[in-house]
């Protein structure tokens, strides 16, 4: 029953969500030809980061890319902390050279340490805001990223410290953080090298995490 | 239409699913940290300045107190036990977690402060002491012996001895200047997103003691980790770590600036200040300049042990026949 709460609570987050952390993607320059994006990117993301990605374009009459994408964070045990997100791009309008997108992805990530090894299924929402040109574009975005709902595991060191701790799923939503920034990006021939950072703060508004901010360079191959 | 008819019944029976499981809550006390003397009444506890504190005592209550004053400011007193040996020694030994720490009640932020923190100490010496005769001594360890210090600074008369273990600074300039070099940690370490990575997981509220405690707790696993330059040589054992107090005190810190060496010219009393070996963000040079706002120090050097020098087999039999022979001195 649990599992089948999971993948609802999955399936859920993709219908509503999306990610200021994930590609960025310059409209202009993106020929409908183009149906394979293939993204690399790093930067600082609750640690430093460096991921991976691959879109593909759908052809439909408003531009629409779905993509899927992986970071980790750095450390010695490159396994053991990981996000996986999955979902779409969508422009929704464009007016000259404005342009107004969404971005909606569910998330599925890990987190371990000595004491704990948390798995969590979320969702992440953005809209993004700029001004595109073939070469160049800026845009501004803002977003939510949720975590839904996390599995909790403890350690034998963590037990000894609180043996009555209880394992399992926990809810309601474990947590939440809102994020607002910038990207901007440059484009040539069929690439694309962008740059993104920004603010993080929680959900209620009145906290923020210990490193509040994040920082993403990238760049995008598109190919036919 | 037809579309609809059929989504409604679909989606009432995903609700059904979601619901007819009982999954645990993450605000529950008891779930992911131990519940406090306030929801457990079976925990030892003490009221003293209008809160409850998680609070044991060892020993002959008439002999001279040693009050044990942990770390943090959030941390518990679990990871001091090892002081338990001065009752057998005469001493009559005082723990408790200090407010808002451990498996002491937890308060609004905004009613923390430096003064509040004094008169709970005031009161569970009250609460405590037999007589007025009755020696009473502080052993305080890092953000305890700050405390230590503070009340010293204030009420000199009071204190027949103290014992501080590594304090970061008895000014906020020496502590945030302690507080840097502790967390001089790579960048690309593991260690870093140890603490940075949970952050996606787990939010918490201002007032929701049980997640902000949790999410405090897995990051103490950097006490013990060897990228740490602390120098420990493992994890500590604790209760429940205190989230809320250890940001309202930090704060304040900061916002006040506070300087507690401004009185203690006036305490003559000797000072045992120890410091550890293994801590590369304190050494000799260090110590001698904080224990010197004392007029009067023995200044040693707890071979073979980090910051947490109290709670380990190496650090405490080197570290317990010279405070033993310390209090003895001044008994």
């Amino acid at each position: 029953m649990k599992r089948i709460k999971i993948y609802i609570a999955f399936a859920l987050s993709l219908s509503i969500s999306a990610n200021a952390f994930s590609q960025s993607i310059n409209w202009k320059s993106l020929d409908k030809e183009q149906k394979h994006i293939i993204n690399i990117n790093a930067g600082a993301e609750y640690g430093l980061t460096a991921g991976a990605g691959y879109g593909y374009q759908l052809k439909s009459k408003m531009p629409i890319v779905l993509n899927v994408e992986h970071s980790f964070p750095a450390g010695k045990r490159l396994m053991d902390d990981f996000k996986t997100k999955i979902g779409g791009y969508i422009r929704l309008y464009e007016i000259n050279n404005f342009q107004f997108s969404a971005k909606i992805q569910g998330v599925f990530r890990r987190y371990e340490n000595s004491f704990a090894s948390l798995l969590n299924f979320g969702s992440d929402m953005t809209g993004i805001a700029g001004y595109y040109k073939p070469k160049w574009f800026i845009a501004g975005e803002a977003g939510f990223d949720k975590a839904i709902v996390t599995h909790f595991k403890h350690t034998a060191a963590y037990k000894q410290n609180f043996p009555s701790v209880k394992d399992g799923w926990y809810e309601p939503s474990t947590g939440g953080n809102f994020y607002y920034g910038l990207q901007t990006g440059f484009s040539f021939r069929q690439n694309d090298i962008y740059l993104k950072a920004g603010k993080l703060v929680s959900q209620d508004f009145s906290t923020t995490p210990l490193f509040p901010f994040y920082l993403q360079i990238g760049y995008n191959i598109r190919l036919k | 239409m037809k579309k609809a008819k059929l989504c409604i019944p679909l989606l009432i029976c995903l609700i059904s699913l979601w619901s007819c499981t009982k999954e645990n809550r993450i605000t529950e006390e008891g779930n992911l940290v131990p519940k406090t003397v306030e929801q457990d009444p079976t925990l030892p506890s003490i009221s003293v300045n209008g809160s409850i504190f998680h609070a044991e005592t060892f020993g002959n209550p008439d002999s001279a107190m040693i009050i044990v004053l942990h770390g943090g400011p959030g941390s518990d007193y679990r990871y001091l036990l090892n002081c338990k040996a001065f009752a057998s020694q005469g001493y009559y030994v005082v723990f408790y977690d200090q407010r808002g720490s451990g498996l002491s009640k937890r308060h609004p932020k905004s009613s923390y402060s430096i003064q509040v923190m004094l008169d709970d100490l005031n009161g569970v010496i009250a609460h405590y002491r037999k007589s007025p005769a009755q020696k009473v001594f502080l052993l305080g360890h890092s953000w305890g012996a700050i405390l230590a210090t503070a009340f010293i600074d204030k009420y000199p008369a009071v204190i027949s001895g103290a014992i501080l273990g590594e304090p970061g600074g008895f000014t906020w300039s020496d502590i945030e200047g302690y507080v840097t070099r502790s967390r001089d940690i790579k960048i690309t370490s593991e260690l870093v997103n140890d603490f940075l990575y949970s952050d996606q997981f787990i939010t918490g509220k201002r007032d929701e003691h049980a997640i902000l405690d949790y999410k405090y707790a897995l990051l103490s696993v950097a006490d013990g980790d060897k990228d740490n330059p602390v120098g420990n040589e493992g994890a500590l054992p604790f209760w429940r770590s205190g989230a809320v107090v250890n940001q309202a005190l930090f704060e304040l810190g900061d916002e006040e600036k506070p300087n507690w060496t401004t009185h203690l010219n006036q305490y003559h009393t000797k000072v045992l200040f120890v410091y550890s070996e293994r801590n590369k963000a304190y050494g000799q040079a260090y110590a001698q300049k904080v224990s010197s706002a004392y007029p009067n120090v023995q200044l040693f050097k707890v071979n073979g042990t980090g910051h947490d020098m109290i709670s380990f087999p190496t650090g405490w039999s080197n570290f317990y026949p010279v405070a033993l022979t310390y209090l003895n001195s001044l008994k």
